[in-house]
């Protein structure tokens, strides 16, 4: 038998059980589907960490406390004390809350803080002002909208003057930023900014999320750094209840985990895959079983062991490989999709769609070779005695 | 075109081994149309399949075309099916999901005959089964009897000097039947050598060579009715 002649009647198998033939292919489709869209959106992530290590500045430092350590405002004026190359230091306290104007509500990263903050340089005002002296000594409600959500909460509209409420207080908006893109974790565009002490006040904590230390130069951040966690690790006596990194070295770590979270998902993916496989193995049992007798008259009118082997392996081909293409183009569409959807970045990489052909050659290969051989092993005379 | 000495075929069950051919040794000229008679049970399907390589024998010697075939492998025996026997089943065992046309040229397939040529072939030897407006349904679509023609017919295509009929009329009726067998007579005066079983007193008294079979052994030989000229079935 040829091979053009094997792959029509493994095609024409296929063919013969059109519907079965698609639920065996759906695992494999919604494998290969998965593992370009998970790589995309990892991908995707990435890039926006990478883009994003530009926008605070790599002078910054984050001093951040482990869990249970006592980090309250006063770090900041001991930071300040004991590293003289510093040239801002500035309080974060972090949080989230549901911000609303009207009937529209939306839930945000809320970011504590200090005048300061615009002085790392990743401040950039769309309208207004960002927070002031005063707002802090007269603990004033007020509040700066990253650009979405200023967006989502009024429009195109200058929203400053206007009030939002939020943390079950009335603020007034003193200012709008400019949008930053796309960014891994909680974007600026989605945060709002508000004074740290009322924001102390309304979660009632004297503690602080971090506090940011902005050099002039690489040469004085490193210096600082070396500083803070001698210093660090001296008081508390652990070099892991306060941590002193660089926003490179931050974004790296973020960076770093986002690619095992990519990895596993790809993983994850591909073990669906495999599943894809199982299901292949389990239906071309099914059909081996099934044409016992076609596979007795084939070895009764010339048919070699080999030719057997040849069908079935290749019809187990047929059904991994079209599952394979049609899960690229469910991938490709949910690529484009994602963004929209979940809001992600997604980009695509022409090297998961190999990743995803090569698998699913192999799921085939792999799991349609027992079947194949098992067939090919049947006694010509037990195959065409066979019943059914 | 057949010699067999001392066949001996055994099938092991679970209670011990049954002695299904033994010892069985015979001729079957070239060109000569052969019959195997016996009481159900008494070997005749096992030695067909023997005589047909689709299972090896336990032991004894077979000599096919002049050649010893004692020893072929699996894979020469598949060569050797492809290009000088032609099976025909009691039960037709034609592919459901295939048209006669397909059928039929299926051991071309194997031959790795070029698809335009085989067609070609596979219809002409459709049309010389008076089938010629079938080639294209399917065997559910088909009368038994059309069934066993396209049957003859994909045993035919590749022009095999040898054919081994298995009860070729047993799912058929008397008059198709006699049908199948006017065929196979046909066949035979054209030179191919036939084997054929079959309970048929009538059929056997045609036959050149009629090989009595009881209990897996073979009885003495027997001539046909006119001590060996070849004749018209029926
Ligand atoms: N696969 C097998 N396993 C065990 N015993 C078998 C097997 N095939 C045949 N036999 C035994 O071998 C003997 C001969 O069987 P065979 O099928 O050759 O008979 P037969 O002459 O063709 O009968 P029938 O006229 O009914 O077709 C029987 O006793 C049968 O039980
Ligand atoms: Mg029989």
């Amino acid at each position: 038998m040829t091979w053009a002649d094997s792959l029509r009647t493994a095609w024409a198998g296929m063919w013969s059980s059109k519907l079965r033939a698609l639920l065996t292919m759906l695992g494999v489709i919604i494998g290969v589907a998965a593992v370009i869209t998970l790589v995309a959106i990892g991908n995707g992530a990435s890039q926006a960490v990478a883009s994003r290590i530009e926008t605070l500045g790599t002078n910054v430092l984050f001093v951040t406390p482990g869990p249970g350590t006592p980090f309250t405002t006063r770090q900041v004026a001991y930071i300040r004390d004991n590293t003289p190359v510093a040239r801002v230091v500035v309080p974060l306290l972090n949080s989230g809350g549901q911000l609303s104007v009207g009937t529209s509500t939306l839930p945000a990263p809320v970011v504590g803080t200090t005048p300061g903050y615009q002085a790392l340089g990743a401040i950039h005002l769309a309208a207004g002002r960002f927070l002031a002296p005063a707002d802090i000594t007269f603990n004033r409600d007020a509040v700066v909208l990253g650009a979405n959500v200023s967006q989502a909460l009024f429009g195109a509209g200058n929203p400053v003057g206007a009030h939002v409420s939020l943390l079950g207080q009335r603020f007034t908006v003193v200012g709008v930023l400019q949008p930053v893109g796309q960014g891994p974790g909680v974007s600026q565009d989605n945060s709002v900014f508000i004074p740290l002490p009322v924001a102390q006040f309304l979660l009632s904590t004297q503690n602080l999320s971090a506090v940011l230390v902005g050099a002039s130069s690489p040469t004085a951040a490193s210096q600082a750094q070396d500083l803070l966690t001698n210093l660090y690790t001296n008081r508390f006596g652990s070099a892991s209840s306060v941590t002193v990194a660089s926003e490179d070295q931050v974004l790296a770590t973020l960076s770093a985990t986002r690619a095992t979270f990519t990895n596993l998902l790809a993983g994850t993916a591909l073990i669906s895959l495999v599943v894809g496989g199982i299901g292949i193995m389990n239906i071309m049992l099914v059909s081996v079983t099934e044409r016992t007798r076609e596979i007795g008259v084939r070895r009764a009118v010339g048919a070699v062991p080999e030719d057997v082997v040849l069908q079935f392996l290749l019809e187990a081909m047929v059904m991994s490989l079209t599952g394979g293409a049609l899960g690229v183009g469910v991938g490709l569409v949910l690529v484009h999709l994602a963004p929209l959807i979940l809001k992600t970045p997604a980009v695509f990489t022409p090297s998961a769609v190999v990743l995803a052909f090569v698998f699913s050659t192999l799921v085939g290969l792999v799991f349609g070779m027992y079947p194949a051989v098992k067939a090919s092993h049947l006694h010509p005379i037990d195959a065409l005695r066979h019943s059914g | 075109m057949i010699r067999v000495e001392h066949l001996t075929k055994d099938y092991p069950m679970a209670g011990g081994t049954v002695r299904a051919l033994h010892e069985v040794s015979f001729e079957i000229p070239t060109g000569s149309l052969a019959a195997i008679m016996g009481q159900s049970g008494s070997g005749k399907t096992t030695l067909l399949n023997l005589l047909g390589g689709l299972d090896g024998p336990t032991a004894g010697r077979y000599w096919l075309n002049g050649r010893d075939v004692s020893d072929f492998g699996v894979v020469e025996w598949s060569r050797e099916r492809n290009r000088t026997i032609g099976f025909v089943f009691q039960a037709f065992n034609l592919l459901p999901s295939m048209s006669a046309l397909g059928n039929v040229e299926l051991p071309l397939v194997y031959r790795r005959v070029a698809p335009r040529q085989r067609r070609q072939r596979a219809q002409a030897v459709l049309e010389t089964m008076g089938l010629a407006n079938r080639s294209h349904h399917r065997p559910t679509e088909l009368s038994g009897g059309q069934q066993q023609r396209v049957a003859i017919a994909r045993a035919l295509v590749g022009d095999p000097p040898l054919l081994l009929a298995d009860e070729p009329t047993g799912n058929l009726d008397a008059e198709t039947g006699q049908e199948i067998l006017d065929l196979l007579a046909a066949l035979h005066r054209q030179g191919r050598t036939i084997v054929i079983v079959t309970h048929s007193a009538e059929v056997a008294a045609r036959c050149e060579v009629v090989l009595q079979m009881r209990d897996g052994r073979m009885l003495p030989a027997t001539a046909g009715a006119d001590g060996g000229v070849a004749h018209d079935l029926g």
